[in-house]
């Protein structure tokens, strides 16, 4: 089965979640990604969405982490106040999943700005709920496309804290920050993908792993499931 | 009993220019927008919004109405006809930002809440963990850190109070004595909002009896006590183009012309005028 950089790159980032876990998810490739795991390996993955829905299970791919499909599946609706007071600065997530208009080798990610704060060339959304994700689950997973647009270091502005950071999936491989390193260093690269191509997509001096792995490509379960997954207001386009 | 409903016009003349004001809501939903038309067509300005960021701050900030914004995100949130791709970016307050037009002050969502938070509880902060190592502390002058008095002696961030003149929410039903319910799935940060704040003006789709708000919903939804409302507007439509859940959804059409309306005063002028007409 023919598939794109961008499902193999999904496909990696669902294997890293296991069954049972609790997951923090953002909209976007971190939604499409937790709900590709809950439909193949993990089905009792409970996923969290800053909108106050605990353990959601949604039928078609949500829009917006306020999307009612979420509140509608879900085992608990609490409100956004209290997912953020009692929920996640409280610590009772394990994975917070991310994505990053930029991240630098220690895994801190930018969603401010490009350029001077003061004088932005690029005026980025802002931190929204990101800086406590990612200190407050016990590990942070980052699923972002490379190119050196979004590889970038040093960054304009570090919005949220790398420490917690374990794992980045993008369309070209994976990278790992083992514990007490301070760098994530290129693990794994999906299949078509090489060194070279890693390396012209980083904006810093990548370091690569002596045991290089590959990835696994898609099987055809993990392909079918992915795109059965529709948002789920398609026909509003 | 004291009847609290006012038109716009007459909440946008109890405030003042050079006010911080809190708009309640969260990116396109909820927003009390046809409050935010009357400021617009006043000739309010200087305005320090504070705000979980969506239609009313990008159109505000075009309108020239924004001094400073205070705001964890600024975002449409949900994908839309003119934003196929990209749930996040915001064309009004980017434009705004980019060109120096406004000041800002940046925090993260759950710092936003907890500076609420400290205002509504008149302390002038509140303890947290969120925010350490961002450069949120580096750009934004407001916020220190602080020691904790007791034997662990942690760092933390003080998140200082977002003490706000007035606040701007939109609710489904509401009395005419300024109690109100929230018929969706969330009450975001509505009534934060106003405990925040000096004045608090509660717009909504339908006025009705004081015996009827719990009609259609259970109690907990009575979320706004009339001691923290100054005025009840009945504006029905008046959160579009955001949405209002059960009432109605985001307004597409509307919607689509609020965004295209950053790239032109032409496209800001047809916008302006199908959005008057609504």
């Amino acid at each position: 089965m023919t598939y794109s950089t961008d499902e193999m790159m999904t496909v990696a980032a669902a294997r890293h979640l296991a069954n049972g876990e609790v997951c923090f998810v953002g909209i976007g490739l971190p939604s499409r990604a937790a709900n590709l795991a809950r439909r193949t390996h993990a089905p009792g993955l409970v996923l969290v969405y800053e909108s106050g829905t605990i353990g959601a299970k949604p039928r078609s791919l949500p829009l917006s982490i306020g999307d009612g499909e979420l509140a509608e599946t879900a085992d608990a609706v609490v409100s956004v106040p209290e997912i953020f007071n009692y929920w996640l600065q409280a610590g009772r997530m394990d994975v917070g999943f991310l994505g990053a208009a930029q991240i630098d080798r220690r895994g801190d990610i930018n969603t401010t700005v490009v350029g001077p704060y003061a004088k932005p060339t690029v005026r980025l959304p802002g931190a929204g709920g990101a800086p406590e994700i990612a200190t407050s689950c016990r590990r942070v997973i980052v699923i972002v496309r490379q190119s050196p647009r979004t590889f970038v270091d040093p960054l304009a502005f570090r919005t949220s804290v790398g420490d917690r950071v374990s794992t980045v999936i993008t369309d070209l491989g994976e990278l790992r920050r083992e514990p007490g390193s301070e760098e994530l260093v290129l693990t794994c690269l999906h299949p078509g993908a090489t060194v070279e191509m890693a390396r012209a997509a980083t904006g810093w001096t990548l370091l690569v792993a002596d045991d290089l792995g590959e990835t696994p490509p898609p099987t055809a379960v993990e392909l079918e499931a992915l795109r059965s997954l529709r948002p789920a207001a398609m026909a509003l386009h | 009993m004291a009847d609290k409903r006012m038109t716009p016009q007459e909440v946008v003349g109890r405030l003042e220019s050079g006010m911080t004001i809190g708009i309640g809501g969260w990116g396109s939903r909820r927003k009390p927008m046809a409050l935010v038309k009357a400021i617009v067509q006043s000739d309010l300005r200087d305005l320090t919004v504070v705000t979980f960021g969506g239609p009313d701050l990008g159109i505000l900030c075009t309108a020239g109405k924004v001094k400073r914004a205070v705001y964890a995100f600024v975002a449409p949130d949900v994908a839309g006809a003119t934003n196929k791709n990209s749930p996040v970016l915001e064309g009004h307050f980017r434009k705004a930002r980019q060109s120096g037009a406004i000041e800002d002050e940046p925090y993260d969502e759950g710092m936003v809440l907890l500076g609420l938070q400290a205002a509504a509880w008149r302390v002038p902060f509140l303890p947290t963990r969120v925010g350490l190592g961002s450069d949120l502390l580096r750009d934004n002058p407001r916020l220190k850190t602080v020691t904790s008095p007791f034997d662990d002696g942690e760092e933390l961030i003080a998140m200082p109070a977002l003490e706000l003149d007035a606040a701007l929410v939109h609710m489904n039903r509401a009395d005419e004595r300024g109690n109100a319910v929230y018929l969706g799935p969330d009450p975001y940060f509505d009534d934060l909002m106003l405990a925040a704040a000096k004045v608090g003006f509660v717009s909504t789709e339908r006025i009705v009896d004081t015996a009827e708000l719990l009609k259609e919903a259970p109690p907990q939804a009575l979320r706004i006590n009339r001691a923290f409302v100054t005025g009840v507007v009945e504006t029905p439509g008046g959160a579009a183009p955001t949405s209002c859940e059960p009432d109605y959804e985001r307004d597409e059409d509307l919607h689509a012309k609020y965004m295209a309306a950053a790239k032109s005063d032409e496209a800001w002028d047809e916008f302006l005028a199908a959005w008057e007409a609504k």
